[in-house]
Parts: C-alpha cells; sequence; structure tokens
C-alpha cells in the first residue's frame, strides 16, 4: 500500500468508506446467520413446549395410564421401576472404547480433547 | 384402551405395491442429503463411518470442523478437503453433515431399502417407534412452517405405509422417566452408586462418555434410552397385549439422529431374545418413504397411535428438547420427595437453549435438588471434568449431543435457508475451483 502521508483526501476517504463499509456489512451478515439458526433451534423448542401445554392431555408421566397399566400388581412390570424384570429388559452396562482412542493418539491423530 | 389387536394389512398395503427398494449400494438423495443403501447386521458397530465426506463436492471451508465436538472431522486432503479420521474418535452426532455449505457430507447407512421389503412381506409386521422429535420436524418436509406439530399426522401416514403396529417411543420416553427417576432416588436416598447422575438418552454423548471419560461410566444411568426400551418392551409385553408374536416383528426406531443408527447395532441390545431393533432410520428418510408412496402428507388426518404402547404425556414430548428428560423427570421426583402434588407442571429454569444451565430446585420435605442440563459436548466435558476432579456438586446432570437437543439433531430436516445457500454456495466454489485449477495448470 502507498504510504499514507502521500495518499490524497479522496483515496484515503474512499478507502475508510469501504472499510467501515465491508466491516459493518460483514459483521451484520454474520451476526445474522447466527441469529437465523438459533432462531431456527428456538422454534422448534416453542413449539415442543407448546405441544406440552395444548397437544397432551396428562403431562406426568407417573400419570399416564399406560404407565401405571405395565407397573400395576398384575401388569408385566409388576414388582415396579427398577426391579429384576426392569433390570433384564430396560437396563444396560457401558463399555470402555477408550483403547481405540489412544492407538490413534498414538499413532500421531491430534483430536480437540 | 384395554390391549390392542393390530388390524395389520393382509396384504401389501396399496401405497407401496409399485414401488421398488432401492438395491443394496445404491446412492439416493433424500431432502438434500445423499444415503448409501446399506443395512449393516451383526457388525461391531464401533467400525463403520455413518457419516463421510465426498471430497468431490468438499470446498475445503473448515465450517463442520468448528461444528465437530471431537475433532474427528479434520483435513486430510491436499486441497484442504476434510475427512473423518476413525470411527473411534466420531460420535455420529451428524452435525457436521447438517451444516455443510456445501451439502459434501452423506450418510452410509440407510435402511429404508430393507424396510420397503419388509413391508411388503406377509409374515413380517412391521412395527413403528417414532421419537419425540420427529414430529416436530418432518413437516418441514411437506413445505409446513419451521417446527410445526405433526404428531397425528405422522401415525396416520405410518399407518397408511402399512406399518403393522403403530407404537411411540414417546411412550417408552415415560417408561424412562419411571425407570430413570427411580434410579436417582435410590442413588440420592441410598448412595450406592456415586453422584452425579448422567442422563443416557443421547446416543451420542453415551459413546461420547465410553470413549473419553470411561472412568465416568458409573455415573451414566444404567437406564436405556428409550428406544433401547421400547425394542425389548414390544417384542415382550407388547406381544403379548397384541397377540403377535416377537419373532414376527420388525421394529423400525424412526429419530432426529444419526448416532441412533450406532445404538442400534450395539450388540448387547437383544434383551427381548431377538435383535430389539431391527433398522433406525431419521427424520429426512421417514419423509422421503411418505413422499416415495404419493401421501399427501399436509391434508392427512390426525390418528391416535395404537394403545398400550403408543399413549404418552407431555412428559415425554418434551425429550425433545434441551433440558426436557430433567423437566420430565423433575415432574416425578417432586412428587416421590416431597409427597406433594407438583401444581404446575411448568419447571421453566432447566428450559435451555444452548450451553451449560444449572439450577437449584427446593422441593419440600427433602431441601434442594442441584441440576444442570448441557448440550454440545464441549460443554459437557467442562462438567465431565469437574465430575473427574470429585467438585461436582450436581445431583443430575442432563446432557445432549446437538446444540438445543434433538428437535436439531443430526438427522432432522436441514434448515431451508442452508439448502439454499448450499445450492448457491457450492455452484459459486466450484467455478472458483475451476478457475484456479486452470490458473495453475
Amino acid at each position: 500500500m502507498k504510504n499514507i502521508a502521500t495518499m490524497s483526501r479522496r483515496g484515503f476517504i474512499k478507502l475508510a468508506g469501504f472499510t467501515c463499509g465491508y466491516a459493518v456489512l460483514g459483521f451484520n451478515m454474520t451476526r445474522e446467520a447466527v441469529a437465523s439458526t438459533l432462531e431456527f433451534i428456538g422454534i422448534r423448542q416453542q413449539s415442543v413446549y407448546d405441544a406440552d401445554r395444548k397437544v397432551y392431555a396428562i403431562r406426568k408421566s407417573q400419570e399416564n395410564p399406560m404407565i401405571k397399566k405395565l407397573y400395576a400388581k398384575d401388569g408385566f412390570l409388576h414388582e415396579g421401576p427398577c426391579g429384576h424384570e426392569s433390570h433384564h429388559l430396560l437396563h444396560t452396562h457401558y463399555s470402555d472404547r477408550s483403547a481405540g482412542l489412544k492407538a490413534l493418539k498414538a499413532k500421531g491423530v491430534k483430536l480437540a480433547l | 384402551m384395554s390391549g390392542c389387536k393390530a388390524k395389520h394389512p393382509a396384504a401389501a398395503p396399496a401405497y407401496l405395491s409399485g414401488l421398488e427398494p432401492p438395491a443394496t449400494g445404491q446412492r439416493v438423495e433424500m431432502e438434500g442429503v445423499t444415503y448409501k443403501i446399506a443395512a449393516p447386521r451383526g457388525i461391531d458397530p464401533g467400525t463403520i463411518f455413518f457419516v463421510q465426506v465426498d471430497t468431490e463436492k468438499c470446498m475445503g471451508c473448515g465450517e463442520c470442523e468448528s461444528h465437530c465436538p471431537t475433532g474427528a472431522i479434520q483435513e486430510m486432503h491436499p486441497d484442504g478437503q476434510r475427512g473423518i479420521v476413525d470411527p473411534v474418535a466420531c460420535v455420529n452426532c451428524g452435525q457436521c453433515l447438517a451444516n455443510c455449505p456445501y451439502g459434501a457430507i452423506h450418510e452410509e447407512v440407510s435402511y429404508v431399502g430393507e424396510i420397503l421389503e419388509k413391508l411388503r412381506d406377509p409374515d413380517t409386521v412391521v412395527v413403528s417407534m417414532p421419537a419425540p422429535a420427529v414430529r416436530y420436524g418432518l413437516g418441514e418436509c411437506f413445505g409446513m412452517p419451521t417446527g410445526t406439530y405433526v404428531g397425528g399426522k405422522m401415525h396416520t401416514a405410518l399407518r397408511r405405509l402399512g406399518f403393522g403396529l403403530i407404537w411411540d417411543n414417546e411412550w417408552t420416553a415415560d417408561v424412562t422417566i419411571m425407570e430413570e427417576g427411580t434410579e436417582l432416588l435410590e442413588r440420592v436416598k441410598h448412595g450406592n452408586k456415586p453422584l452425579p447422575q448422567f442422563t443416557s438418552c443421547c446416543p451420542g454423548w453415551v459413546k461420547f462418555a465410553e470413549t473419553f471419560y470411561p472412568d465416568l461410566n458409573e455415573h451414566l444411568s444404567t437406564c436405556k434410552s428409550p428406544i433401547a426400551m421400547l425394542g425389548p418392551l414390544a417384542k415382550t409385553y407388547g406381544a403379548e397385549q397384541s397377540g403377535i408374536a416377537g419373532k414376527k416383528m420388525y421394529t423400525v426406531s424412526i429419530m432426529p439422529c444419526v448416532a441412533k443408527k450406532f445404538e442400534g447395532l450395539r450388540p448387547e441390545m437383544n434383551a427381548s431374545g431377538h435383535r430389539d431393533i431391527d433398522a433406525t432410520i431419521n427424520t429426512r428418510e421417514l419423509a422421503w418413504l411418505i413422499k416415495q408412496a404419493g401421501i399427501d402428507f399436509v391434508n392427512l388426518p390426525e390418528e391416535e397411535p395404537d394403545p398400550a404402547l403408543g399413549m404418552s404425556t407431555g412428559a415425554a414430548t418434551i425429550f425433545g428438547t434441551s433440558g426436557g428428560v430433567m423437566e420430565a423427570a423433575l415432574r416425578l421426583a417432586y412428587e416421590v420427595l416431597s409427597g406433594d402434588t407438583l401444581a404446575n407442571p411448568d419447571i421453566k429454569v432447566v428450559r435451555t437453549h444452548e450451553g451449560i444451565n444449572t439450577a437449584d430446585i427446593p422441593v419440600p420435605n427433602f431441601g434442594t435438588v442441584k441440576v444442570a442440563v448441557v448440550s454440545g459436548l464441549q460443554n459437557a466435558a467442562k462438567l465431565c471434568d469437574e465430575v473427574r476432579a470429585g467438585k461436582s456438586s450436581y445431583h443430575f446432570i442432563e446432557v445432549m449431543t446437538c446444540p438445543g437437543g434433538c428437535v436439531n439433531g443430526g438427522g432432522q430436516p436441514l434448515e431451508p435457508g442452508m439448502l439454499q445457500s448450499s445450492l448457491f454456495r457450492s455452484t459459486i466454489a466450484k467455478i472458483n475451483r475451476r478457475y484456479t485449477q486452470r490458473r495453475v495448470g
């Protein structure tokens, strides 16, 4: 770039104008893009809470008649939640998957964590 | 309301009779995303790439990398194109796919071909198991406004597609609250397992915890996710209720998610004596099936799911958003711990947009329940580090991989703006690339 001291007044204003224009425009475009994504997720989230209040007649799991039937004295899970049959069908255990990760890091692969 | 004698169709459903299922290995575009038709079975899911980058379409902008919580997607080619380094590091959340401005990331697993075959098989009863968040995204594929609730239309569409039993994963969200809430109360009262208790509904988060924080496994709730509960319940309790043998059932998990395809393939998911989950698809694939069948989705009447394994509550539907599992669990915990009735079920302090949200919930006759709600795994890692250091004071922590929760899952319809800009930007990028190549060449 030419020395700013030797730059014409007109040239300086033009340059400053462009710089400001790009800065403001760029900032606004980024802000709009971020806002639109947030808004988009927000609308779906709001719709979920609206349905919770307006579409569903019952709002607590323990009041669902089909849940009461499942856990009733003569029901399929008559021992209640976390009973023996529940543990067999509905609970699980977890594995340690870190070995593969260690091998990957040993190969020199960098990860974000 | 007692039981449900299924009225599954004897012949092939009219809508799908003329439809040829796509062949294995074929590539099909569904709602702006390319899928490879592949139905893996009996394979260790830890070795499968569920999403991958098409290097032809990748412009090397790095947008995917900035949305990846683990750093599994990174620069792998000389021109800056990205790729997934190894399935080990990928939690299959699909956020890279949902945020790629060039539509360059595709899915490597799609069961739609097999599902179309099963729908035509008179000896198989196909069971529908849609997740809460699907009904807040599906309508967008048919031009309805963002977030429109289409639960009733979705059930009707599934019935018309030829699904024999319309069961709903929201019902097992209610079961999850009963099981996970009880587990939390046991941890608080008896101290048999360490606190805080982490939720285990999100398959991306579970794989993340197993890979990056295996020392915290004891903190993870032992409860399966709602879908991993509905699979075995359908083939045992559901068989009893409907009079259809579990071995005749083909269970289809319908999810807003890519990582659920990994979860469905976990070898331990066979508690019913069969594979608990036979196929997993996401919202975009369901929309494709409905369009292929020529169903006028927008004008469908609204129908209820089949009872017993279909009826659900507001507590179940909020599983679809970040903070929802927490709020649903608190609606139970409050009543059990205090012995009182919770007059207003809205617990707004735990509702959250993104990041980490913490709250102290005063419960009469008990004290304070300390909770944290987090979405985005980089944020979750901060809470994990606290737990690891023994500095966490929470009772219960809800983690969702996708920012905002399942409604923003990697399997949901893409944002319309993203689809349009993707087309525009990829055209510009192609011109630029050709121009640079010519100049260099």
